[in-house]
């Protein structure tokens, strides 16, 4: 695998009108890669894929892919296929036909076309629907065909933008799962996913780069963006619920009202950030209340909310109001005192001014 | 109909309403198969079958028809490409240049054919097209496609250009994707665009008047003619043969669209 291999974006830039919309953006996925395009709506994600895709130009910057440089070639010769939010399926031609169409168009005979066409359905257990009308589809089966007509051209890059925002929470799942299917293996496409959900992100990429501010802000894999966000605007943008403020003494020590943490800031103001399951909260008898805990911190219970994944906690600890995840199977009223268990390598510092 | 609409005077209205409409053609429809039969003659003067004998041994019948058909089919297919190409542009243009686009495609809709026949005129004189067909031709693509391009603005709206966006991503070339997807897909859009365009032509008095300055004789030249001499017998007969093409281009306009599944 060379360092040209996949689709590299160097020092792209996009405008909208007068107004710069991106710029510096450099990005490189390999093939069989996943990398997600995250930002706020508005940021240029979809028009920096459309400019990758050729559908748009750059106003600046280079695309290569495998080696070449497209960044002047017309859209149908790159070798890229672009794939709607609503993906666009061609209504007089059957299901069959509409996955045989990039074959057909490049000399396959109808015959052949189908034949692999059929395969491809199958990949995508659509196969029973080989001969029906598009319009006849769920919004995930059109999204399925779509994939496999993608896949039919042999892309060497496949880019999908909001592939699942049109789709309820059960076809969402269904969809992710066909993604993940089809693209799961090293002979798949470099693949490059716009979304401005996380954990679509995080759930089905490699890689997410974070734009942010017109740029981007970082570029990693999902684990390392959310444990060790690379500022202040990426946690907040992420939506990390725990953003407390502490103060660095410019010897290696943060001091925050969750405890003091290793830190190589200089001295003055930190910020630390976590995910909510960093702090674990535990009911404090009445006795306790007040006293020392073991040394861990103590907090009021100001909510408790109910969710699929989970009853999450809001707790106030001084100033700050930060989220926890209870211990233990215990139930959790509002105006609880709880003592929280503090997982200090999920506590990330950052200096304020990032 | 709702209980609300099921009134007597809703009943009136709608009853009025197919009076009006349809009054003018039962009326032909007598007209052309009645006999003359006065009193006090015995029997009738003349039969229905003289009646039609007459209209289709008129030789001028003939051509003129010949030329309607021929006026018609090529206004309905060159009007059709020109609005076609001029929306789709229009389609992906900024807002304010639909807006100038679509006022200028209103202009020869909205304005009369007798005026827009004398502007054509002096334009058709000074290209030498005045007094012929081709001329007549022209003056007829102007309000056909004034009319298909303000069609065809609609038919844009709501086309899904992403559907083309994507075929070029996956290889098709721009003439494969028209082709291959623009056209089967318009597909009964482009038959709707060209019978309507054919419609505003075969039913065209004043501008093939105008510019063909009585030497073009197409149907409802003929008929005119009918008229004036006084035998509404056979101007009734002509005037069904006028009839008959519209109404079923409307048939088949309407089957196209519940095909689509539009509904009204």
């Amino acid at each position: 695998m060379s360092a040209q291999d996949g689709v590299v974006v160097r020092d792209a830039h996009i405008t909208f009108g007068a107004r710069v919309g991106l710029r510096h953006v450099s990005l490189h996925v390999r093939a069989g890669e996943r990398l997600a395009l995250l930002g706020p709506s508005g940021v240029g994600k979809t028009s920096l894929l459309r400019a990758i895709a050729g559908l748009d130009a750059l106003a600046s910057g280079t695309i290569i892919v495998n080696g070449i440089d497209l960044t002047n070639v017309a859209a149908e010769r790159r070798g890229i296929v672009y794939l709607h939010q609503s993906p666009s399926l061609f209504p007089h031609l059957s299901v069959q036909d509409n996955v045989g169409f990039p074959m057909e168009i490049r000399g396959a005979t109808r015959r052949d076309a189908r034949k692999r066409a059929g395969a491809l359905l199958e990949r995508v257990q659509l196969s029973a629907f080989a001969e029906r009308a598009p319009s006849t589809l769920s919004g995930g089966q059109r999204h399925r065909v779509a994939l496999a007509r993608a896949l039919a051209a042999s892309p060497s890059a496949l880019l999908l933008d909001e592939p699942f925002a049109a789709l309820d929470p059960e076809l969402r799942s269904d969809v992710r799962s066909a993604v993940l299917a089809l693209l799961g293996d090293e002979r798949a496409p470099a693949t490059i996913v716009v979304t401005h959900d996380i954990d679509e992100a995080v759930s089905i990429a490699h890689h997410v780069a974070v734009l942010l501010d017109g740029s981007v802000a970082q570029h990693a894999t999902p684990a390392t963006l959310l444990a060790q966000p690379a500022s202040l605007a990426v946690a907040r943008f992420l939506g990390l619920p725990n953003i407390i403020a502490g103060v660095s003494d410019g010897a290696g020590v943060v001091t925050s009202p969750l405890g003091t943490f290793a830190s190589a800031l200089v001295a003055g103001p930190a910020v630390l950030v976590s995910r909510a399951d960093a702090l674990r909260a535990q009911h404090v008898p009445t006795y306790q209340v007040g006293i020392s805990t073991h040394g861990l911190p103590q907090a009021h219970i100001v909510a408790v909310h109910e969710r699929v994944g989970g009853i999450m906690l809001r707790v106030r600890i001084d100033a700050h109001e930060l989220s926890a995840v209870p211990i233990d199977g215990a139930s959790f009223a509002p105006g609880d005192v709880v003592a929280l268990h503090v997982d200090r390598a999920r506590i990330h510092v950052l200096s304020n001014t990032t | 109909m709702t209980r609300e609409d099921n009134t007597p005077y809703h009943r009136v209205l709608v009853l009025s309403l197919g009076v009006i409409t349809l009054a003018p053609i039962l009326v032909l429809l007598v007209r052309a198969s009645a006999s003359s039969w006065r009193y006090p003659a015995l029997v009738p003067s003349q039969s229905v079958h003289d009646t039609w004998r007459t209209l289709l041994f008129t030789p001028t019948i003939w051509s003129a028809l010949a030329t309607s058909v021929l006026l018609a089919s090529l206004t309905g297919v060159l009007s059709t490409a020109f609005a076609f190409v001029a929306a789709r542009a229009l389609a992906r243009a900024t807002p304010t240049a639909r807006r100038v686009a679509a006022a200028a495609a209103f202009l020869p809709v909205i304005a009369p054919p007798i005026a827009l026949g004398v502007g054509v005129q002096v334009f058709a004189l000074r290209a030498g097209l005045a007094g012929g067909n081709a001329g007549v031709l022209f003056a007829h693509l102007v309000p056909a496609s004034g009319y298909l391009t303000l069609f065809f603005l609609g038919v844009f709206s709501a086309y899904d250009f992403a559907m083309e966006d994507e075929a070029r991503t996956l290889g098709a070339s721009s003439l494969q994707r028209f082709v291959r997807i623009t056209l089967p897909a318009l597909r009964p859009r482009l038959i709707e665009a060209m019978l309507l365009g054919a419609l505003v032509s075969w039913g065209q008095l004043a501008l093939t008047l105008v510019v063909g300055g009585g030497v073009v004789r197409t149907l409802p030249v003929e008929l005119l003619a009918f008229v004036r001499t006084g035998d509404d017998r056979l101007a009734a007969a002509a005037a069904i043969i006028l009839t008959v093409p519209p109404a079923l281009a409307f048939g088949m306009l309407q089957g196209g669209v519940r095909q689509s599944g539009v509904t009204a």
